[in-house]
């Protein structure tokens, strides 16, 4: 039963429909005690954990919580995952016994996964959940008569509150027993034809393999080269007509066991009946598009503010746990190792923390109550002109707080490919780590006085910078989604579940597995990078070290810093020619190379690179040495147009290395962190260098 | 009198009779439910028009109406 060998508990498998109390049910049998696992090649995630002391099971157990999905044709990767676990590609083998959960109050389409798990033909249990919504609605089921149509155990849940989890345990504890009798609904669904090449195949897998033929995806099912061939024998048309036979045998064989427990097809949805109601209000085209955009800012709201303070005390505790460090162990390179490097970087992670929480709080909240599906529903119209779902457009919000919890929040895109294309947007969305640059530059070298109408100058520049990272971002996701990774625009074909209160710890695990898997994955990168960066930006040391205590007036050109003497001080002079096009000079230079680690970053690198501790709140004197800077022609060196060519690099390069980490994460290969990082330097390089010359050759 | 699920006025039903559009997309929507001979509603049109809301074997899934336009119906 155990494919593994050394592991002796029985593995169970829980399958489900979306929205039908599965993960409720997998956290009440686990206890919540569970570790992610990961298939190869995609990046839909299962969990698995042992069922809990307090069900008193018989023998060891575990549990694989497959992805929901409303089928097992392998045609998203959700669906893949659940296709290759049951067929035994996951560690440790097949499961012995596969659990399916099932909303009782909605078996005209749940049935069609159990139909589909009966031609699998592995021991089979149904979990009859939401009995008690089914009976609210006035549609209770009959277990027993579902029971004997089907052949296999049914056991009534409420996962909700733990009823009928003890009867399950105990179920699954039986297993060897002569339970199962599936062969009468096999034999019906076997009784479809397959094409001659297939036969001999095991049935239920070549079912599954020509239905994957049919929709395109064979490449997700990990076909064997001899399965691939079979199918390639097989002519398109029959290979489209046998599947969408199936597909209706399958159906045909669901009405049969509705009218055999004496329910209707579904004709009705009485589980909607109340949320049809609230939808009269939600997706109303004039209320339903204002709580749209209410729900959404205070989504913003919520990663763009609320996470501030938070935020602040994260950073606070770094700044003191490093000023005691370098208090404790006195001046030195360890200290500053330690200090600057490892501490530092570990504040670079943590710092995300509380905004990465927060989305998927939020993302967890909306889901759980059905509300995701209604706000894709409303904004579909204008995402699907990108060529994008609906569900693309909270991730794509949330990159103007911060792209690294927006990329995280891509998972909900069920399309590998256009999850890519999402994610090679986010980073255009101007981020709050780009303000505190903006509002350096635009209040150093721009007229604070100067008006244009009722708007102040700087106010409508900082609106402009906005508008042209969205703008961007919208034609870059265009322009992928017609090139390297061209796909049709994804069907939208999404069910509008019925509104529920959500299941707040469930949401709550959910936030603490996500956020835990940022600060182990993504988190290790970032703090090595930090380090590598510290480095960089420190060594070598000069022979004597650039004291400039209290140098409030401007640094004279002739002066060195120590961060100028440093390997990255080096590289920012060389790369001096390639600056001056966009009117930039070696100090901008190395500033650029430092907000690497964050853009933010910036503004304290610029500080250092003229001998000013820079202080976040107050960059009044960075900003009068700014001004005031003078090239060797006394001339001044920054012009209102270089500030804004420099600002449009900003908008456009993706200067943060966490963004780099997460991608990398998220696609698993440093292949699209890579494209990313170079495509956005050059357009930025290019656009920066455009907006300098072209102003200047107008005179400005 | 319909030709396609796109055709349907809000809270008028329909029987499908054929999905057409071949490859995914028709799979698709079989699995979800819209197979020859059943009947669907059109709940509601979303505010900019597009896409389209059913009611089909229970449940309420939303299309495009390009979408809608692959499944061929009657009126009941």
């Amino acid at each position: 039963m155990s494919g593994g060998g050394h592991d002796a508990a029985l593995r169970v498998a829980l399958a489900g429909n979306p929205n039908v109390g599965k993960t409720s049910l997998f956290n009440e049998l686990t206890g919540a005690r569970h570790k992610v696992g990961n298939y190869a090649g995609v990046t839909v995630e299962t969990r698995e954990g042992a069922v809990a002391a307090r069900w008193q099971p018989v023998r060891a157990i575990t549990v694989i919580d497959l992805p929901g999905t409303y089928s097992l044709t392998p045609m998203s990767e959700d669906e893949a995952v659940a296709f290759r676990c049951l067929h035994g590609e996951g560690e440790g083998g097949p499961p012995g016994l596969v659990v399916l959960v099932i909303d009782a109050a909605n078996l005209a389409r749940n049935l069609y996964l159990a139909v589909q798990l009966c031609e699998l033909g592995r021991p089979l249990i149904i979990a009859l959940n939401m009995m008690d919504v089914a009976a609210a609605a006035g549609v209770p089921v009959d277990a027993a008569a579902l029971s004997r149509c089907l052949g296999v155990p049914v056991i009534p849940t409420v996962a909700r509150t733990g009823e009928g989890v003890a009867a399950l345990v105990k179920c699954i504890g039986s297993f060897g027993h002569e339970l199962w009798d599936m062969s009468e609904v096999r034999a019906r669904l076997f009784a479809s034809e397959l094409p001659a090449a297939m036969v001999g195949h095991e049935p239920a897998r070549a079912r599954w393999l020509l239905a994957a033929q049919a929709g395109g995806t064979l490449e997700l099912t990990g076909a064997s080269a001899a399965e691939r061939a079979a199918l390639a024998g097989v002519p398109e048309a029959q290979v489209e007509e046998m599947a969408a036979a199936q597909v209706i045998a399958r159906y045909a064989e669901v009405d049969r066991v509705l009218a055999a427990i004496g329910h209707g097809a579904g004709d009705r949805a009485p589980a909607m009946d109340r949320s049809a109601r609230i939808d009269r209000v939600l997706t109303h085209r004039v209320w339903g598009l204002l709580i749209f955009l209410l729900v959404m800012a205070g989504l913003f709201q919520s990663i763009f503010s609320w996470a501030e303070p938070l935020m602040g005390v994260i950073e606070g505790v770094i700044a003191w746990l490093s000023g005691h460090v370098k208090e404790a162990l006195g001046p030195g390179l360890f200290t500053d190792l330690l200090s600057e490097g490892v501490i530092a970087g570990v504040g670079n992670v943590l710092v995300f923390v509380p905004q990465i929480a927060l989305l998927f709080l939020f993302i967890g909240l909306l889901e759980d109550t059905g509300y995701m599906a209604r706000a894709a529903f409303l904004i579909d119209r204008l995402m699907a002109r990108v060529g994008l779902h609906g569900k693309a457009f909270v991730p794509l919000l949330s990159g103007y707080a911060c792209a690294i919890p927006a990329i995280l929040g891509t998972r909900t895109i069920s399309s590998f490919r256009d999850r890519l294309v999402t994610i090679m947007m986010i980073p255009f969305m101007s981020c709050s780590a780009r303000l505190p640059v903006y509002v350096l530059l635009i209040s150093a070298l721009f007229d604070a006085d100067a008006t244009v109408g009722p708007f102040s100058q700087a106010s409508l520049i900082l609106l402009l910078m906005y508008a042209l990272s969205t703008v961007s971002a919208l034609a870059v996701g265009a322009i992928y989604k017609r090139t390297i990774l061209k796909s049709p625009t994804p069907p939208l074909v999404l069910e509008l579940p019925p509104y529920r209160l959500p299941r707040v710890r469930n949401t709550l695990l959910q936030v603490y597995d996500r956020t835990a898997d940022f600060v182990r994955d993504a988190g290790t990168v970032i703090l090595a990078m930090t380090v590598v960066l510290w480095a960089l930006l420190s060594f070598p040391k000069p022979p004597e070290p650039a004291v400039q205590v209290d140098a409030i007036e401007v640094t004279s050109p002739e002066q060195v810093s120590a961060i100028e003497y440093s390997v990255g001080g080096r590289v920012g002079k060389a790369m001096e020619p390639v600056l001056t096009p966009m009117g930039q000079d070696f100090r901008m230079g190395i500033a650029i190379l430092g907000s690497f680690s964050a853009r933010e970053v910036f503004v304290s690198t610029l500080g250092l690179v003229y001998g000013i501790e820079a202080d976040d709140e107050d960059n009044v004197p960075l900003r009068k040495a700014l001004k005031e800077a003078q090239g060797p022609d006394g001339r001044p060196r920054y012009s209102p147009l270089s500030a804004l060519a420099l600002m449009v690099f900003f908008v456009y390069a993706c200067q943060c290395m966490s963004t780099l980490a997460v991608v990398r994460r998220e696609t698993r290969s440093w292949r699209w962190p890579a494209l990313m990082f170079v495509s956005m330097t050059v357009l930025a390089y290019v656009m920066a260098v455009l907006v300098f010359q072209i102003g200047r050759a107008l005179g400005y | 009198m319909p030709s396609s699920l796109a055709d349907l006025r809000p809270g008028a039903r329909a029987r499908v009779t054929a999905v057409e559009g071949g490859g995914g997309l028709t799979l698709r929507l079989l699995e979800m439910g819209f197979v020859p001979g059943t009947v669907v509603a059109l709940v509601k049109v979303a505010p900019f028009g597009d896409p389209l809301e059913f009611q089909v074997r229970g449940c309420h899934i939303s299309l495009r109406a390009a979408e809608a336009r692959c499944i061929r119906a009657v009126s009941t």
